[in-house]
């Protein structure tokens, strides 16, 4: 068995699942359901393979988060997960923390984020005794809207590194198209493999880079609703 | 002298932070550091100071507000604290504050108001609450140089210049600086580690105005409270008479032990104070039927102490499952070899072997009746558990 798998099914069994300790890439446009696709893999993370999630979050509010699988009727086991919210204080919202959300007090504050990044792992993995962890870091790219290239390289660096000390398994959602390819180049240096997601004819495909020795094949899917459907592999 | 209002910190600084000084809290990424600079602006405001704080990662209105989660009362000081925000130009925002670093990607607009509050405020305690921050949009090399002339400019006109710094990878260069020579004194603070960081510390690099002696200190952060000092707890385990008691008695300055027939029934507890650390010590019973105490013990400590004796590998096994349950938790340890004395005794590095442990693990050799080796042991155990700092 392997360490741990994205819950989509058509792509664990090319690549047999992912080895703890890897940081991946969630890349592609924008609008082609990035959001469905990591919330599709916390889901299946927490509830089917009792990992423990941490979600750090620079878009939406961490309420707008949980609110998303209530909707969707995914009942998500909440002592497995955390959210680092960098939204709500800079919205003065009135944010308040509680033992499954923590807040930041800006997407510029890498330093606050990597504090509750590490507070949320002593949690899970002394205090629950859990050490299947992920984190998933939603997105860099509205962080590189703040900081620069280099300052983003330094935080991903220490964070990267922390996941593959923890055994965890990292996943960072970059817009394709947003960012100089200088940029995505320098930041791939700092990953095990990718996500890649594209939109062609109106058709959104998906494929893994990186983690089997060959990429697996791209998957067509469509998303209804909470549902993510591969319709055929190509 | 300015207190930093940190407990112990200003004990060990001979009182506090002389006028006309630098202080940097210099922090690993992960930890808590820039509650330092946050509580220091309250020590200062206590005994009746002016205070400068330059916000640069978030809106000065989030910092009140972490300010008012921690107790602190900072009505009475309206008067005597200024902001100097640098965060709501960064991101196109009006700011409603006195000062403003209209352009903060330029480090020449800092110069400009740092240097104007400088010369024109009385005696203040100006902090700075990311210093990386600053660095990361003016430039590494841009940021030491206004520092610099800061550090000078402040010694002239007596303020107390703090800066929280996270030490992000920067290039050695910088990070040499900014530990070494750049600042009057280096408060490191730092995590304890082994696969994830769980506990915090803080210690003296360099003070060039008292006498520094190794000095580290646990804290954690209370909300209400701020920095609090605490007492952690080391875990000593082994197989059945390899002389845990004996070491935990020999380690401590008091101890208790509950025994039944001169064995261990429930658990040894003691505490030491040694070079500045303290910790308290609890001791495993060595049966198998009181492996639950071991899980119990574990999750809560921050370091465990693996004893063995050295004459007897039989027990080996039960060693290595003991230390199993520990490290489970990620915990860092250190084995001991303990009854060095008695003939048969195999060297550490035959331990070592037998356990196939990893080059870096230590493997102290002690005699826990006569007190030999244990304070070493102790010391290895500490710079194991704050990485040596």
């Amino acid at each position: 068995m392997s360490d741990y798998t994205t819950g989509i099914k058509e792509l664990d069994d090319v690549i047999g699942g992912i080895r703890k300790g890897s940081n991946i890439m969630l890349i592609g446009p924008p609008m082609s359901g990035k959001e469905i696709i990591l919330n599709h893999i916390m889901y299946h993370g927490a509830a089917n393979n009792e990992n423990a999630i941490i979600t750090v979050t620079t878009r939406e509010s961490a309420t707008h988060i949980l609110e998303w699988f209530q909707a969707n009727n995914l009942i998500l086991p909440m002592s497995r997960i955390g959210i680092v919210d960098c939204v709500s204080k800079t919205l003065g919202g009135t944010a308040v923390e509680n033992e499954n959300i923590k807040i930041a007090s800006s997407p510029v504050d890498l330093t606050g984020i990597g504090v509750k990044i590490s507070q949320f792992l002593e949690e899970f993995f002394i205090k629950k005794n859990n050490q299947k962890i992920q984190l998933h870091i939603n997105s860099l790219s509205t962080i590189l809207m703040y900081s620069n290239i280099q300052t983003v390289f330094r935080f991903l660096h220490v964070f990267t590194g922390r996941i593959k000390a923890a055994g965890a398994l990292g996943i960072y959602v970059i817009e394709s198209g947003m960012h100089d390819e200088q940029a995505i180049a320098t930041l791939k240096q700092l990953f095990d493999g990718l996500i890649e997601i594209k939109s062609e004819d109106d058709k959104n495909l998906i494929r893994i880079v990186g983690v089997s020795p060959k990429p697996t094949p791209w998957f067509e899917y469509e998303i209804e609703g909470n549902n993510l459907k591969i319709s055929r592999g190509n | 002298m300015v207190e930093t209002g940190i407990p112990k910190l200003d004990e060990f600084l001979g009182g506090g932070i002389p006028k006309g000084k630098s202080l940097v809290y210099y922090s690993q990424p992960g930890v808590e550091g820039e509650i330092f600079g946050l509580q220091t602006v309250y020590g200062t405001l206590k005994k009746g100071g002016t205070c400068v704080f330059v916000v640069s990662s978030t809106m000065p209105e989030i910092i009140k507000d972490q300010i008012k989660e921690f107790g602190w009362d900072m009505n009475s000081y309206k008067d005597k604290l200024f902001f100097v925000d640098s965060y709501n130009p960064l991101i196109g925002a009006h700011s409603d504050e006195k000062y403003v670093v209209s352009n903060p990607d330029n480090i020449e607009y800092f110069n400009k108001t740092i240097t104007d509050i400088i010369k024109k405020l009385p005696p203040s305690t100006i902090v700075f609450g990311s210093l990386s921050t600053i660095m990361d949009l003016c430039g590494e090399k841009e940021t030491i140089e206004a520092v610099r002339n800061w550090n000078k400019l402040a010694m002239v006109y007596d303020h107390v210049l703090v800066y929280n710094f996270t030490a992000w990878p920067y290039s050695e260069q910088t990070l040499d600086l900014i530990k070494g020579s750049l600042f009057n004194s280096v408060i490191t603070i730092g995590g304890i580690a082994e696969r994830v960081i769980f506990g915090q510390y803080f210690g003296i690099l360099k003070s060039d105005w008292a006498e520094v002696s190794r000095k580290s200190m646990l804290f954690r952060v209370l909300r209400p409270g701020g920095i609090r000092i605490f007492i952690p707890k080391i875990l000593v385990t082994g197989p059945f008479d390899a002389g845990k008691s004996t070491f935990v008695h020999a380690l401590s300055t008091r101890a208790i032990s509950v025994d039944r027939l001169g064995t261990t029934i429930a658990m040894d507890h003691g505490h030491v104070d040694y070079k500045g650390f303290s910790a308290d010590i609890f001791g495993t019973p060595g049966q198998e039927r009181f492996d639950p105490i071991i899980k119990l013990l574990s999750g809560e400590s921050m370091g465990v102490f693996l004893i063995v004796d050295s004459t007897n590998p039989s027990d080996f096994v039960r060693a290595k499952y003991m230390l199993d349950i520990t490290k489970s938790y990620g915990l860092p340890y250190v084995i001991i070899a303990n009854k060095q004395d008695l003939p048969g005794a195999l060297k550490p590095e035959e331990i070592r072997e037998q356990f196939h442990l990893p080059e870096d693990v230590p493997v102290v050799p002690v005699v826990a009746k006569d007190k030999k080796g244990v304070f070493e042991a102790f010391e290895v155990l500490i710079d194991r558990i704050t990485g040596g700092v």
